[in-house]
């Protein structure tokens, strides 16, 4: 079945059919040609596809794409603006927050929203909100590290 | 004034392409947008481990709905190998484990495709098959009937009637005669379980046939080598095949050896549009490769006075279906075998044996970790046997510059001592088990372990700098960047040698075409190769603007230098920018283009295992538990790992690798097993294949550099990535006997065996 959704995605309005069946990550990656969301287990164990929709973080490939309709929707493609990196983005490069960097989209978007909610998060704080997102490099320490300096600079 | 800026060596610097990752943009193989006419490929997988089998109904499938190219065992019948040719890109009549390729098929759709391969049933007539090493080595089944066949094999010194791919050994001394008069020996069989890789990342590629050449896009840590291995399974001139390197997703060893690209090559090759390859996660574990679980048997033995006298040890690794993708593992493990300790008498024998599992891969540093896993919780013991503290013993035992270890190698200045003096402190150390709590008890542990940096015959690697008015200086390479920091140590040495400004300069992504057909660049101790051909390239570069700008100025060459991206005239003080003499090109409307090419070919003369090795990187780990001695759960608090990098170019680069390194120490350690049942695997996907999260990270992780300088490598310095995860394992363990008593030998660490070992114990029986 063929569903017309729209909603906003780093706040463009966008309108799009979509069969029923398929995920969001499907569409954003295929679709809209966004691939910064990683495509990782399909199964919602990994994070790499994370995505914030209306504000909370979600694995894009749990979430059907028709249930998207009229939500907001945040991808790391959203976060920096047009011409300045995110404080989170810099702050990865600086502190080495990435190694092979599949992982990294998805903790850029996890960490987002735990500075949404919570400005100066605690080590503990972060550690608690990445528990959904792998990274097989084991670069956690200095990802938890990027995140605090990012919170620290922002004002 | 004009002087040298400061250097950018053993500074921090960020990982430049880091910045496109963590923005989104295309950079993976599976991010590449969809190509104009693409096909999906997917692959039939064998369900047995060790059966005859029929395909029926290969028509059907072949003319099935959007079908444009099916291949199976019939229609391309070919071996795949680097050294060894012990597979087959498609099963012809027997598959030998389960995850075996049997059929790829390329369709207009991943559902049309996959509705090609359901019409196709495979009819299995089961045979006998062998899972465990010792009755694999008793031969009443084996793998490779017709392995004397196989182009490579005879090379090796392997019996197929026993299922023994290879076995290397070495002897120093009278090690029978020394154990018959030792005051102290202690003897143990240590086992480890089969890991996966595990990227994130899943194994995918593009490939498209134009006219006679394949060119593939994928994500290798190997582009050269998987050239080479496609192009002779194919029956194809090296040129014929092309490989473009993508980012990598993590491979760890994993994505170094052709799985899945050998058949998204043949099945390109059949039509003339661009196929795509993407492993769900669930093929990804139970259909690539696995790094093969060790079995050690090892008796070591001192003198009264603490010194080691003997050591014979047996290492066996179950290396599946296939053995070429771990030969360079087993010499490793020969070189590193002793641990790095000085013993007059040594037997050592290394030993692959073929079973029904699926082919083995190595994994960043892990037939180390587990080599370590063994000798240093045998230290341990016999420390405690001599009545000395576990560093003592270590220290008192220790291999030290100047030791003449094989014939041909003496061990450099090395800093072994640093790196067991330096975690320890880290940790705060103390040799005794402290209560912490009603039923807690917390223990520290030590291990040192040592890593042989081995040359790969016919190591060569290359670098081409090319600098223009329109993309200043663009780098050409052969290695690949998989989140290691290739990229920015290139341009930091690049930067620092020409006295440029680092945002000059391009690493273009790798790509085979870019050589000689002929060209084989190694894809290990890239540090090392590189950073000696990029040394020579920046050179040469150098000398050529030099010279050019002399004629210009008419000044001698030795007046000359660049100096933060200007050209100057020490004796004139003349001064010009070095971008605007690329720009404005030569003056006869001719653009102005240097370009040198540097290379590094390392000897391999004689072709002795000790002549290809060029040092050993020293690495020490300190460790600290909890331990519930009702329960035997347990809690890593503590753990401080240090490797002796020579000189860290990039000290938090380096330090980022360590961490890394320790995380997934940790991971191996206490979480990771790939579960078999009857050859197939169920630990497929990350609940029943569980890696490290934040949650597992201890409270405190200490990432130690220690310098002592490699006179031969570049800048003094040595490769890192593949050394750190050495002795995270045997110092848990370690760490696990000082809080309990017990002894845990066979990985990874459960709180279930802890508290096993604790019931035995508490019977007072043996541990």
């Amino acid at each position: 079945m063929k569903h017309a959704i729209s909603f906003i995605l780093n706040q463009e309005e966008i309108q799009l059919t979509v069969d029923s069946h398929r995920t969001l990550l499907d569409v954003l990656r295929d679709d809209l040609g966004l691939t910064g969301a990683k495509q990782g287990c399909d199964t919602g164990e990994c994070g790499a596809c994370s995505v914030l929709l209306n504000g909370v973080v979600v694995n894009a490939c749990m979430v059907l794409a028709p249930e998207a309709d009229g939500a907001e929707i945040l991808t790391v493609e959203g976060l920096a603006d047009e011409e300045e990196l995110h404080p989170l983005q810099r702050s990865f490069i600086d502190h080495h927050g990435v190694q092979c960097g599949y992982c990294a989209p998805g903790m850029l978007i996890a960490a987002k929203a735990l500075l949404n909610r919570t400005s100066r998060p605690h080590e503990e704080e972060i550690r608690e909100a990445l528990v959904g997102n792998l990274c097989r490099c084991g670069a956690y320490p200095d990802i938890i590290k990027s995140i605090q300096v990012a919170s620290r600079a922002r004002r | 004034m004009i002087s040298r800026k400061p250097h950018i060596i053993g500074k921090p610097f960020p990982l430049i392409e880091a910045q496109r990752k963590l923005t989104g943009r295309s950079c993976y193989a599976g991010d590449e947008k969809p190509r104009s006419g693409q096909l999906y490929a997917r692959i039939l997988f064998s369900e047995r481990p060790h059966a005859r089998f029929q395909l029926h109904h290969v028509e059907a499938a072949r003319s099935a709905p959007g079908v444009a190219a099916l291949l199976t065992g019939q229609d391309l019948a070919t071996r795949l190998g680097a050294q060894v040719e012990d597979r087959e890109l498609l099963a012809t009549a027997e598959v030998l484990y389960v995850g075996q390729p049997l059929a790829v098929v390329a369709a207009e759709t991943p559902e049309a495709a996959e509705a090609a391969l359901a019409r196709i049933q495979v009819t299995y007539e089961d045979l006998p098959a062998v899972f465990d090493i010792e009755e694999a080595l008793q031969g009443r089944v084996q793998v490779h009937p017709h392995w004397a066949t196989y182009r490579g094999t005879d090379a090796l010194q392997g019996d197929p009637r026993r299922n023994l791919a290879h076995t290397l050994r070495f002897r120093r001394g009278e090690p029978e005669d020394a154990m018959a008069r030792a005051h102290v020996v202690v003897e143990h069989a240590y086992t480890t379980a089969p890991l996966h890789h595990a990227p994130l990342e899943t194994h995918g590629a593009v490939a498209h046939r134009r006219g006679d050449q394949i060119v593939m896009w994928v994500h290798t840590q190997a582009p050269f080598l998987q050239r080479a291995v496609i192009a002779r399974a194919l029956k194809l001139p090296l040129n014929q095949v092309r490989l473009i390197g993508q980012c990598v997703g993590g491979s760890f060893g994993g994505k170094v050896h052709v799985s899945i690209e050998g058949l998204l090559a043949a099945i390109a090759r059949e039509v003339d549009r661009p196929v795509r390859l993407h492993l769900t996660r669930e093929e990804e574990f139970s259909a690539t490769f696995i790094t093969p679980a060790m079995r050690a048997r090892i008796r070591m033995a001192a003198d009264a006075q603490g010194r080691l006298v003997a050591l014979q040890a047996v290492y066996d690794w179950n290396v599946g279906a296939s053995v070429d993708l771990f030969l360079h593992q087993l010499e490793s493990v020969l070189l590193a075998g002793t641990g790095p300790y000085v013993i007059p008498n040594v037997s050592i024998e290394v030993n692959a044996i073929y079973t029904h599992l699926p082919p083995a891969a190595p994994m960043r540093g892990l037939s180390l970790a587990h080599v370590h896993w063994a000798v240093e919780q045998h230290m341990d013991e016999l420390a405690e046997r001599v009545g000395m503290s576990p560093v003592d013993f270590r220290l008192w035992n220790l291999v030290k510059g100047g030791d003449k270890l094989f014939p041909h190698f003496v061990m450099h200045a090395t800093g072994l001592e640093s790196c067991a003096w330096e975690t320890t402190k880290a940790i705060d150390w103390h040799p005794e088990a402290i209560p912490t709590g009603p039923n807690a008890m917390t223990g520290q542990g030590m291990a040192l372990g040592w890593s042989p940096i081995l040359i790969m015959p016919g190591c060569k690697n290359r670098v081409t700098i090319q600098c223009d008015g329109e993309d200043l200086c663009t780098v050409i390479v052969d290695g690949m960047d998989v989140g290691q920091g290739y990229y920015a140590f290139i341009t930091q040495l690049i930067a620092f040698e020409l006295n440029i400004p680092v945002e000059w300069i391009s690493v273009l992504p790798t790509d085979t075409d870019a050589y000689e057909p002929e060209w084989q660049a190694v894809y290990q101790n890239l540090l090392w190769s590189t950073g000696r051909a990029l040394l020579r390239a920046t050179q040469e570069l150098k000398r050529q603007v030099l010279s050019y700008v002399s004629e210009m100025w008419e000044e001698p060459v030795t007046n000359l230098d660049i100096v933060e991206g200007d050209i100057i005239s020490y004796a004139t003080r003349r001064r010009m920018s070095f971008r605007e003499l690329l720009e404005r090109g030569s003056g006869q409307g001719a653009p102005l283009v240097f370009r040198a090419t540097g290379e590094y070919a390392a000897s391999t003369d004689g072709g002795a295992l000790d002549q290809r090795l060029q040092a050993f990187a020293a690495t020490g780990y300190a460790a600290e538990v909890t331990v519930n001695m009702k329960t035997g759960h347990f809690v890593i608090t503590q753990l401080a790992g240090a490797v002796d990098v020579g000189h860290a170019l990039n000290p938090e680069g380096v330090r980022a690798q360590l961490k890394g390194g320790l995380v997934q120490g940790i991971s191996t350690t206490v979480l990771e097993k790939m579960e078999f049942e009857d050859g197939r695997p169920i630990s497929t996907d990350f609940m029943h294949y569980p890696i490290a999260t934040t949650a597992d990270l201890p409270r405190k992780l200490y990432p130690v550099v220690v310098e002592v300088p490699q006179s031969t490598g570049p800048y003094g310095a040595r490769d890192v990535s593949n050394h750190v995860i050495i002795g995270a394992a045997a110092a848990i363990g370690n760490a696990i006997y000082r809080a309990t008593g017990v002894r845990i030998r066979d990985l990874p660490i459960t709180a279930q065996k802890v508290y096993d070992a604790l019931q035995r114990a508490e019977k007072g029986q043996a541990p």
